[in-house]
């Protein structure tokens, strides 16, 4: 479809930064957006969630900005902010109106260029504490919020580069010095490290001079080598047992699945849609609808640079076992290695994941987003295209082998079960 | 280009920015339709909005209007529930229904080249659901589930208690959309059936529609979908028997925590007030965004929190202010006393620079409030739920630039009531009486969460 045609320009400057260009007019606003090329696989052990603490760290002001003015700037202008991370990756992306796209170049580069000089301890030590409340507040005091934690550090070896949390051990965040955050700048927060994708009502050509004032004389640490990681498999299947400050039962499935991208990627997401996608899908009619034993049961296909994995998660109704939950979970799996899909269930999914691909282009900022992702894992912004036609190119018989692939092989299982003092 | 990286860059001339237009029109059996056209991509959306909320609740019955709306898709016309979102697939369409205090709200979001197919599952759902028995236990079961699941969730339990303590159990906002146990047990299937025949008439209804098609086209649609749509009803407007109240620190006991979640506030005046243009700069301000003074204060000089917000919010019936944050335990105590005291502050006046500030950020914000169908049809959504002028999106901009210091100075020091803040802290009571002091932010009791709603 040609909407999904997105035209943009690419290149480079001098000091390696990259630059990617959409111009839309059809809203008075424009997206910036820029990759750096680090997240938490970049981290060493005993130092997990520095990736993180940069999310915060790049907002506490540099040389010409000072701390929370950033945000401040920003919002003046009419403008929405953010930054995530996770484990391949850090963004940062401002959404202001079309008259001020000078001013995330402004506030960018500085950060980018001069983010050392103004850097103290005070800074630091104040949102190592924010981080640490971040930490408490989403997941050692939400229900379930460990689960994501005890299954990389199972399903990925030691070694493994996504064996942690993005957010980081509550006893690595506590350790950080200066020292940490300075050399962690220098390493991955250079030009040459990053992308910056700016869409929306533009010149071109005004642009691209602007782009080259702020940012063409910030210098070039370079980039690091690639990380080296082993593909991971597991030897034989785990089970956890984890009590937590839940009411009710829930259990986790993780198999090791494609990378972002690689062959199978997309077929595991249709997997994932026909299994637990709507109603209507195999695993939510059995366990919720017919025999009405799980809460909720959900199936998603996770995927990055150096590894992937393959999640069902369920939550059990009061008096039901986890086990009963199991072995229909296990005899769906069975079904769909050894029988084809309907043809109607893959046209059902595959309605629905065309039209999200239109749905998706509504916001400038995620089109930015999706075109730095797109540059980032397969070398082209513009592969809306091609993205759509991983899922709808795929078939019957290959969602099957697929599914054969993956869901027979060693998992990890979690079981997250109410403290037994507090067991009725 | 040269380049003096001390200065802020300056804006280059204004934007040019056009509110989108809306139509308004009303079929023979009274329901309103807002139509507003927009062509950038082949999408279509519709809301329908019906005045049915947790609000309208019976007594003994709370939680009927939200078990309603889990049943409503459960089936309707000829098709059952599986086929029926079976069908909304197919079509690549994506349909929710929700309830809340006092809206439920049925929306579709379509590609246009989809949008009659997708209108007549969306209208099934509307005009003939099934609302089968078997269907309506199932749900039923869900929502006493999870509302076992909630009850350990502390951020709900939170929201929740503090809701309750601040409306009071005369009043029917104080009653949580889900409903409570006891009630939901008691409802029956003929009490789903009623409420529906009651609520989910057409002059009770409101229906939307942003996207890819002419008006001319559309109302010719609706007219052909929707004209049959015939219940009708009376419709009951249950008392808000609302009180002010005096300062008091409720403590759910949660002893298994490891922060303390803390809500802190006080009635205000309704979304359809004049004071709300100043109300929106007091709170931005205050705990509206990042810069506020609530978020530098305990987040970036203290490192309290990972972030903490201040809101007014509005019901169709009312409002209140409050401040919501979540702390470790050992500070929450240190955190309580700076979030009286920006309150106390706040009362005080704001100073120009704030206030320009302000105005800056919400008046240049605006035309970002218009770039999806999501956002467009929700804004029309709003002026409806708070029966707002119809010139209100095109008067906003100059409406907020006429407030001056003056103004925002004395809304602050009347709508600001630091003597009648409720506060709620979930977490460990042991602890937590240990740092309070008595009477320090207002008498203090403790409670565990099962007794929040039999109090």
């Amino acid at each position: 479809m040609n909407l999904l045609n997105i035209p943009y320009i690419r290149y480079s400057l001098q000091n390696g930064l990259e630059v990617i260009l959409y111009d839309i007019k059809n809203v008075p606003l424009v997206a910036f957006n820029i990759w750096f090329k680090v997240g938490s696989a970049n981290e060493a052990r005993g130092k997990t969630g520095l990736a993180h603490l940069f999310e915060h760290m790049m907002f506490q002001g540099s040389k010409n900005i000072p701390k929370e003015m950033h945000f401040k700037y920003i919002q003046e202008a009419g403008g929405t902010l953010n930054a995530s991370t996770n484990f391949d990756r850090t963004n940062f992306f401002e959404k202001v109106p079309s008259n001020e796209l000078e001013l995330p170049l402004w506030l960018e580069s500085d950060r980018m260029g001069f983010f050392l000089d103004s850097l103290d301890q005070v800074k630091l030590d104040n949102q190592k504490s924010v981080v640490l409340n971040e930490r408490l507040e989403r997941y050692d005091n939400q229900p379930y919020g460990l689960a994501w934690e005890k299954l990389v550090s199972n399903l990925y070896p030691y070694k493994h580069p996504y064996n942690w949390p993005t957010i980081g051990f509550y006893n690595d965040i506590k350790s950080y010095t200066i020292e940490d955050v300075r050399s962690f700048f220098q390493k991955y927060y250079s030009p040459a490290n990053s992308t910056i994708v700016i869409a929306g009502n533009i010149d071109v050509n005004k642009t691209k001079l602007l782009i080259e004032k702020y940012f063409g004389d910030i210098r070039n640490n370079g980039t690091q080598p690639e990380i080296l990681a082993d593909d991971p498999h597991l030897a034989e299947n785990k089970m956890i047992l984890f009590e937590d400050n839940v009411n009710l039962e829930r259990i986790y499935f993780a198999w090791h699945s494609p990378k972002a991208f690689s062959e199978d990627d997309s077929t595991m997401d249709i997997l994932a849609d026909i299994l637990t996608g709507s109603k209507n899908a195999r695993l939510t009619r059995k366990l919720i609808y017919e025999l009405e034993i799980a809460q909720d049961v959900n199936a998603m296909q996770f995927s990055g640079k150096y590894g992937g994995h393959f999640m069902i998660v369920a939550t059990a109704k009061p008096g039901n076992s986890l086990d009963e939950i199991k072995n229909i979970i296990f005899d769906e799996i069975s079904l769909l290695t050894e029988k084809n899909i309907s043809t109607q269930e893959l046209e059902k999914s595959k309605n629905v994941i065309a039209s999200n691909f239109i749905y998706s282009l509504q916001n400038i900022d995620t089109i930015a987003d999706l075109m730095n992702l797109y540059n980032f894992y397969l070398g082209e912004p513009n592969s809306f295209n091609y993205d759509l036609k991983r899922y709808t190119s795929t078939n019957e018989e290959n969602i099957r082998q697929t599914a054969q692939k993956y869901l027979l092989k060693n998992f990890v299982e979690l079981k997250i079960v109410p403290r037994s003092s507090n067991a009725n | 280009m040269q380049i003096d990286r001390t200065k802020r860059p300056l804006t280059e001339s204004e934007i040019k920015f056009n509110i989108p237009a809306v139509e308004i029109s009303e079929l023979n059996n009274g329901l309103k339709i807002f139509f507003s056209e927009k062509n950038d991509l082949p999408i279509i959306r519709i809301n329908l909005l019906v005045n049915s909320g947790s609000r309208f609740d019976p007594e003994k019955y709370k939680g009927l209007s939200n078990l309603l709306t889990m049943c409503i898709d459960e089936g309707a016309g000829n098709l059952n529930a599986l086929q029926l979102a079976d069908e909304f697939e197919m079509l690549g369409a994506q349909f929710s229904v929700a309830s809340d205090c006092d809206i439920s709200l049925v929306s579709l979001q379509v590609l246009s080249e989809n949008f009659i197919p997708a209108l007549k599952l969306f209208k099934s759902v509307i005009t003939e659901p099934h609302l089968d028995k078997n269907d309506y236990q199932r749900e039923k079961r869900k929502v006493i589930v999870r509302l076992n699941q909630v009850k350990i969730e502390p951020d709900y339990i939170a929201d929740i208690s503090f809701e309750r303590f601040l409306f009071g159990k005369e009043c029917p906002y104080s009653y949580p959309v889900l409903g409570v146990e006891k009630d939901i047990e008691n409802i029956l299937p003929q009490n789903v059936r009623d409420y529906y025949q009651q609520r989910f008439t057409p002059k009770n209804s409101s229906l939307i529609v942003v996207g890819n098609i002419e008006s001319k086209s559309l109302n010719k649609i609706l007219q052909d979908e929707f004209a049959g749509w015939g219940n009708v009803s009376t419709l009951n407007q249950p008392q808000l028997n609302l009180r002010n109240l005096q300062r008091k620190v409720l403590i759910v006991n949660k002893p298994d925590s490891v922060q303390t979640e803390i809500r802190s506030g006080h009635l205000s005046s309704k979304r359809s007030d004049s004071d709300f243009f100043q109300k929106q700069i007091i709170n931005l301000v205050l705990g509206g965004q990042f810069s506020s003074r609530l978020n530098l204060n305990l987040r970036e000089k203290h490192g309290y929190t990972y972030g903490i917000n201040s809101s007014f919010s509005y019901f169709k019936e009312a409002g209140y202010f409050a401040v919501s944050t979540s702390v470790g335990i050992d500070n929450t105590a240190s955190a309580l006393k700076e979030i009286f005291s920006e309150i106390k502050k706040i009362k005080e006046g704001l100073t120009a620079d704030e206030i320009s500030f302000a105005k800056s950020s919400l008046t240049r914000r605006f035309p970002s409030n218009f770039e999806t169908y999501r956002q467009i049809s929700g804004n029309i959504s709003n002026s409806i739920i708070h029966n707002l002028s119809d010139n209100y999106l095109e008067t906003y901009v100059q409406k907020i630039n006429s407030v001056n210091l003056e103004d925002v100075n004395k809304i602050a020091a009347d709508s600001i009531n630091p003597e009648e803040l409720i506060t709620v802290l979930v977490g460990d009571s042991k602890k937590l009486l240990e740092q309070i002091r008595e009477q320090e932010f207002g008498e203090t009791i403790v409670l565990e969460f099962d007794d929040v709603f039999s109090n």
